[in-house]
């Protein structure tokens, strides 16, 4: 079976490939992984006044879990984290023109976005807290 | 597994559960068998027949392979398509479906690894939250190890960079196995500590609190494994 145009694009021009410090207050961090098929993701937003300002990735799996994260990533940017929140996997299905085998992975681009939402959020209410 | 609702259905319910229990052609009673007692036919395996049930052994992590192959000798010669051509042709459809039933249940107990995974998922539904947390550090170690992998595939081969990196990516590979044997041999230990717990039969909560324990264990390190295991064959591929 072959891959889209747009997965084939991600992937071998993958954007925003890369890392922020993961211990940054405006960095959030989802590290998720599928245990069926041993793909790894790691996605990151850099947040600053409710807004994703950057985005990154790092990718080890197939062509497709590589573009879903790619593409998260390009979405992410410029998003409220509201906005961000409502991505949904079936988003990237239809973007990037998955086959039913490969929906997996653009869940897991998904739950990497919610991890890495969810990781944000929770630094900065421990930060509103210890301010207050 | 599902509950057991009362609805105004429970009445063709009940005709279904015991139209499972009956021989298609004679309609005598059954319980499980694959021919009739009363008129020899052979009989479709249940589709809630799970891939234990099928072979005929128990629910067990540590089967003896020998008697495993044995149990699907048997059954794959009582389902023979040469023993139906003179059969009616329901016959020889239920033959028919049966062996192929029994060639993936076969394929799928044979592997200890993929047994596990599958009891696992039979037993996934008893068990609270068996997925846990990801392992935050083994991802780490994947994506920068990854990214060794990258730099020597974009290095020259028979450059001093491209002998460094491959000798890196050796090391690691080793250890990587290391680790991964240590696992199967922590998941050989968990099969037996199952085994010992499904024959011991307690349904105290303590046994229970255990069974969850090893299940969650065994999750864990299959994961983990996967996750080890792919990254293992990259690396062999690449630097081979």
């Amino acid at each position: 079976m072959a891959y889209s145009d747009k997965v084939v694009d991600h992937f071998s021009n993958p954007r925003n490939i890369g890392s922020f410090k993961k211990d940054d207050a405006d960095v959030g961090t989802g590290m998720v992984g599928a245990p069926e098929c041993g793909d790894v993701m790691k996605l990151q937003i850099k947040v600053q006044n409710d807004t994703i300002v950057d985005a990154k990735f790092k990718t080890f799996g197939c062509g497709s879990a590589i573009a879903s994260s790619s593409l998260a990533t390009e979405w992410l940017k410029g998003k409220t984290i509201e906005e961000a929140q409502k991505i949904k996997n079936t988003d990237i299905v239809q973007e990037l023109n998955l086959p039913p085998v490969k929906i997996h992975c653009s869940v897991l681009a998904e739950d990497a976005i919610k991890a890495a939402l969810t990781d944000y959020q929770k630094k900065a209410d421990t930060q509103s807290i210890d301010t207050k | 597994m599902a509950n057991d609702q009362s609805s105004p259905h429970s009445e063709t319910r009940r005709q279904l559960q015991m139209a499972r229990s009956m021989c298609w052609h004679c309609q005598s009673e059954m319980s499980g068998e694959y021919f009739c007692e009363r008129c020899v036919k052979v009989q479709p395996v249940s589709k809630d027949a799970d891939y234990f049930t099928c072979l005929g052994v128990p629910r067990r992590l540590t089967l003896d392979p020998k008697k495993l192959e044995a149990k699907f000798y048997e059954l794959s010669r009582a389902f023979h398509p040469d023993f139906y051509q003179t059969k009616s042709p329901t016959e020889q459809t239920i033959s028919l479906s049966n062996a192929a039933v029994l060639n993936t249940a076969y394929r799928t107990l044979r592997d200890p690894i993929q047994r596990a995974e599958y009891l696992l998922a039979l037993e996934a539904g008893s068990v609270k939250d068996i997925r846990t947390s990801p392992p935050a550090d083994l991802f780490e170690e994947i994506l920068e190890l990854q990214e060794t992998l990258e730099e020597y595939r974009a290095s020259d081969r028979d450059s001093e960079q491209g002998h460094r990196l491959r000798a890196t990516l050796q090391t690691e590979q080793q250890t990587l196995e290391g680790r991964r044997e240590d696992m199967e041999s922590q998941l050989r230990q968990l099969f037996t500590d199952w085994d010992q717990l499904q024959d011991r039969e307690e349904a105290t909560s303590q046994a229970r609190a255990e069974r969850d324990r090893v299940l969650k264990h065994m999750r864990d390190l299959l994961s983990n494994r996967t996750y080890i295991n792919n990254i293992v064959s990259d690396l062999a591929a690449t630097i081979a």
